[in-house]
């Protein structure tokens, strides 16, 4: 692959409001899995969640929008995050607009956030919400869209839990194939009813927060987020400080083998990492760190430590970062590829929290504790969903 | 409320194939002692989560996990019995 | 891209192909629902009775068209909203039962990705997937993808499904009705045009093509696609002009015209300007045939290569074209967002 680089990056996650809220937590091993405090649901009491810790009426203040207008809170906590990464960018509001800037974004919940106002308007109770025209998947991204007056190709993937990892891999093809000059790529998603029930009712959602890589972990831990990441040819940066991280390589294909479970041969997460290996023309050995997809659930972290066990003579240290901040589907993708460029940024490793007694079934165990002063060249990110959807990045050192 | 047994089971099958949506099935066609699931059935791990909100729905019985189910939940006896044993409506 | 073969689940009869042939629904109902093959020879009953309608229609096109196909690199959809009758069966479920024990066959299959994972795991297909919700440009993005795809691996020999679904559940017809996208009265699909009233009617189904960077025995091929959601009215002019210069084209090189005209008074006249650009055009409206939602596009591009195959002559309104090489689609939804398409023999 040509050099696709990083220029800039924003999240808003329940372990920070901006990146750099975001690093000082995984530094200091601070989780953002708690109770509650905004998200309305019955499990609100009862489970334990990955929550952004600001309400719906401080960000549509912060962010200086109107209220009434149908934002909902997966386009708040978007648009948050956007305004970050391309403020880090140095983007301009013409570059932005231009016809030559994509916008590739994701979100799984979509519009769909708030479960009794579509109840009602589904079900013609009562005056129609605000929200009447905000149900789509897409409305997040084409709300983004019009407030920016972007006129390059956007578009809104889902594909479960990969989805912001598949908008980022579209985003770099799109500046490969020349299409764009520059891609802002990412995802949103918030907490609602929909999805924790959702989850629930596969009972798979962990009762206390989530253990990824744990011999007794029982499930995930929901949370919400918002990531994106600006991404430009390197050849056309000017300002090289600007630079990140180099995207070299990603995977994509499907594990066709169950709607909501991973095969057990682990055969989709196998291939995607070694398609984005060739892609990055890397060698296993060359890894220095996997940010593993890690939810939690018995299903995922077998198959995934399985994989790993195939795919490397000496499985390079991992961890789940959603540990820290629960499994955000959408946004995932894109808030463990930041995870994954500041490692590489920063030289550190960032640990699967509240692991007692690892997986025991293999030799490796994840990373356990903060580690600082480590040398990490390449990373590989691996993002698995519903659907048989499995996507591996790969972001390596800008030398 | 059905008490006796032969009822319970067709009452039973009745809600099987309402629930799992098992086309073209009526209850004569699923045998007592047919294995439910790896079976012809082809019933997977959803249908093991669906059969759990069956009895919770329309017996009263709680269980907390597919895998605490998979003792009880083999084929029709064995679902029959444990609903007669502990079913709360 | 070349295009190998299609196939279609639509309110007309594109099922069993009497559609190309001359049969046409009139349709005189506020729901323009598809016509559905018998799917039980099709479909093991142990996948059809966990399928909402969207995962079905779109399964029920996909089979056809890999049993003819088989094993594409790739399964690329797009779709605005995937399986909603599921989604709000879940919801309904979620209140009603105050978030108590649900069952997941709902979640499951309301999630839009449900199709193409559905169609890999059938079809055991473990290659690039990818499913677009980008809102009425959802198909648009799914061509792109398939372009950048060929453009990737050129010049080796690949192929893609690629299809679009949608479904008309009493949710989703609610929702679009408050939001005052359909019609009060009711007029036949025939006098659509017509109406000089507010909203259209809604439509469903499932358009899938079998795509391919090799020419060879291909009916048509996608030849340009452009996309845009920041428009002003003044501008769609403009737009489609400046399109066909970057394809250097100019209107007269246009054999027929495909317009996403759906009958609403207010959004129709971006219609009519860019109907003005092209005097003369024979003109064909898809609406007519199959109504008005979000992933439209791609049934008018199938409509397109049945015309360019000389089939389904008899919707071409103004003026017959004997032979066309060149069909240029222009579709919005709400005004909001636009798109072009080129489709070529």
């Amino acid at each position: 692959m040509g050099e696709i680089v990083v220029t800039g990056m924003g999240a808003i996650t329940s372990i920070g409001l901006t990146i750099a809220e975001n690093l000082r937590s995984l530094q200091q091993e601070n989780s953002g899995i708690k109770k509650a405090k905004h998200f309305k649901s019955r499990y609100a009491e009862s489970l334990f969640f990955g929550e952004i810790d600001q309400n719906d009426e401080a960000l549509l203040s912060e962010l200086g929008l109107e209220q009434g207008q149908g934002y909902t809170r997966t386009t708040l906590i978007a648009i948050k995050a956007f305004r970050e990464a391309i403020a880090h960018a140095q983007l301009s509001p013409e570059e932005i607009a231009s016809g030559r800037t994509a916008f590739i974004s994701s979100s799984t919940v979509g519009g769909m956030c708030y479960t009794d106002d579509l109840y009602n308007d589904a079900n013609l109770r009562g005056v129609p919400s605000e929200y009447i025209k905000s149900y789509e998947g897409s409305d997040h991204a084409l709300r983004i869209v019009r407030l920016h007056n972007m006129k390059g190709i956007t578009d809104v993937i889902n594909t479960a839990c990969s989805s912001s990892a598949n908008a980022i891999a579209l985003g770099a093809r799109l500046l490969e194939t020349g299409k764009a000059d520059r891609v802002i790529a990412g995802g949103s998603d918030c907490l609602a009813k929909f999805t924790v029930n959702g989850f629930n009712s596969l009972r798979i959602l962990s009762e206390e927060p989530c253990k990824p890589f744990d011999t007794n972990r029982e499930g995930l831990s929901l949370g919400e987020a918002a990531a994106y990441i600006v991404l430009e040819r390197r050849e056309d940066v000017k300002d090289l400080r600007k630079i990140q991280a180099i995207f070299a390589g990603f995977g994509i294909c499907n594990d066709a083998f169950h709607p909501s479970a991973t095969s057990n041969d682990a055969r989709g997460p196998r291939m995607a990492m070694e398609l984005a290996l060739k892609r990055a023309a890397l060698k296993p050995s060359d890894i220095g760190y996997i940010n593993a997809h890690g939810t939690g659930t018995p299903n995922n972290d077998i198959t995934e430590s399985y994989a790993f066990s195939k795919l490397f003579d000496k499985v390079p240290p991992f961890s789940s970062t959603k540990s820290y901040v629960g499994h955000t589907l959408a946004a995932a993708g894109a808030i463990e590829a930041i995870y994954s460029i500041l490692t590489i940024r920063n030289q550190e490793i960032y640990p699967s929290l509240r692991v007692q007694e690892p997986i025991a079934d293999f030799p490796f165990k994840p990373v356990l504790h903060y580690t600082p002063e480590t040398e990490i060249k390449h990373v590989l990110s691996n993002s698995f969903g519903f659907g048989g959807n499995c996507t591996s990045l790969i972001f390596s050192a800008c030398i | 409320m059905t008490t006796n047994r032969e009822e319970l089971i067709t009452e039973f099958k009745e809600h099987l194939i309402k629930y799992l949506n098992l086309l073209d099935l009526t209850p004569s066609d699923i045998k007592n002692d047919e294995v439910l699931f790896g079976g012809e059935l082809g019933l997977d791990s959803i249908d093991s989560v669906e059969l759990i909100v069956l009895l919770d729905r329309e017996y009263g019985i709680r269980i907390k996990n597919p895998t605490e189910g998979r003792q009880i939940l083999v084929d029709v006896n064995t679902i029959t019995d444990y609903i007669i044993a502990n079913r709360t409506k | 891209m070349y295009i190998k073969d299609l196939y279609a689940i639509s309110p007309q009869k594109t099922h069993d192909l009497s559609f190309e042939q001359g049969d046409w629904q009139v349709l005189n109902q506020y729901a323009y629902t598809a016509i559905e093959p018998s799917y039980q020879d099709l479909i093991p009953n142990a996948q059809l009775r966990r399928m909402g309608k969207a995962v079905r229609m779109g399964i029920g096109v996909s089979l056809p068209l890999l049993a003819r196909n088989p094993k594409p690199d790739g399964i690329i959809f797009g779709t605005a909203n995937g399986g909603l009758e599921d989604c709000i069966k879940f919801l309904n479920q979620i209140v009603e039962y105050n978030e108590g024990t649900l069952t997941p066959t709902n979640f499951v299959q309301s999630t839009p990705n449900a199709l193409a994972g559905q169609v890999a795991l059938l079809s055991e297909n473990q290659g690039y997937n990818m499913t677009h919700v980008n809102g009425s440009l959802a198909f648009e993005s799914a061509l792109l993808d398939a372009a950048l795809y060929f453009d990737e691996h050129s010049p080796t020999e690949k192929s893609i499904l690629l299809g679009a679904v949608e479904e008309i559940s009493d949710y989703n017809y609610n929702i679009d009705y408050l939001g005052n996208r359909f019609k009060e009265e009711l007029v036949p699909n025939n006098d659509l045009l017509n109406s000089r009233t507010n909203g259209s009617y809604c439509g469903e189904g499932s358009t899938q093509f079998i795509l391919s960077n090799n020419p060879e025995n291909s009916l048509a091929r996608f030849s340009a696609l452009k996309q845009s959601s920041t428009l002003s009215e003044e501008e769609i002019t403009d737009f489609v002009q400046s399109f066909l210069a970057e394809q250097n084209l100019s209107p007269a090189g246009i054999d027929c015209l495909l317009l996403g005209k759906n009958g609403d008074v207010s959004t129709d006249l971006w219609y009519d300007k860019v109907q003005n650009s092209f005097p003369g055009t024979p003109v064909a409206f898809f609406k007519k045939a199959v109504g008005e939602y979000r992933t439209v596009s791609a049934f008018a591009s199938y409509l397109a290569v049945r015309l360019l195959n000389r089939q389904a002559g008899y919707l071409i309104e103004n003026g017959a074209t004997e032979n066309p090489r060149t069909i240029l689609i222009y579709n919005h939804f709400d005004a909001v967002r636009h798109s072009l398409i080129l489709i070529q023999k």
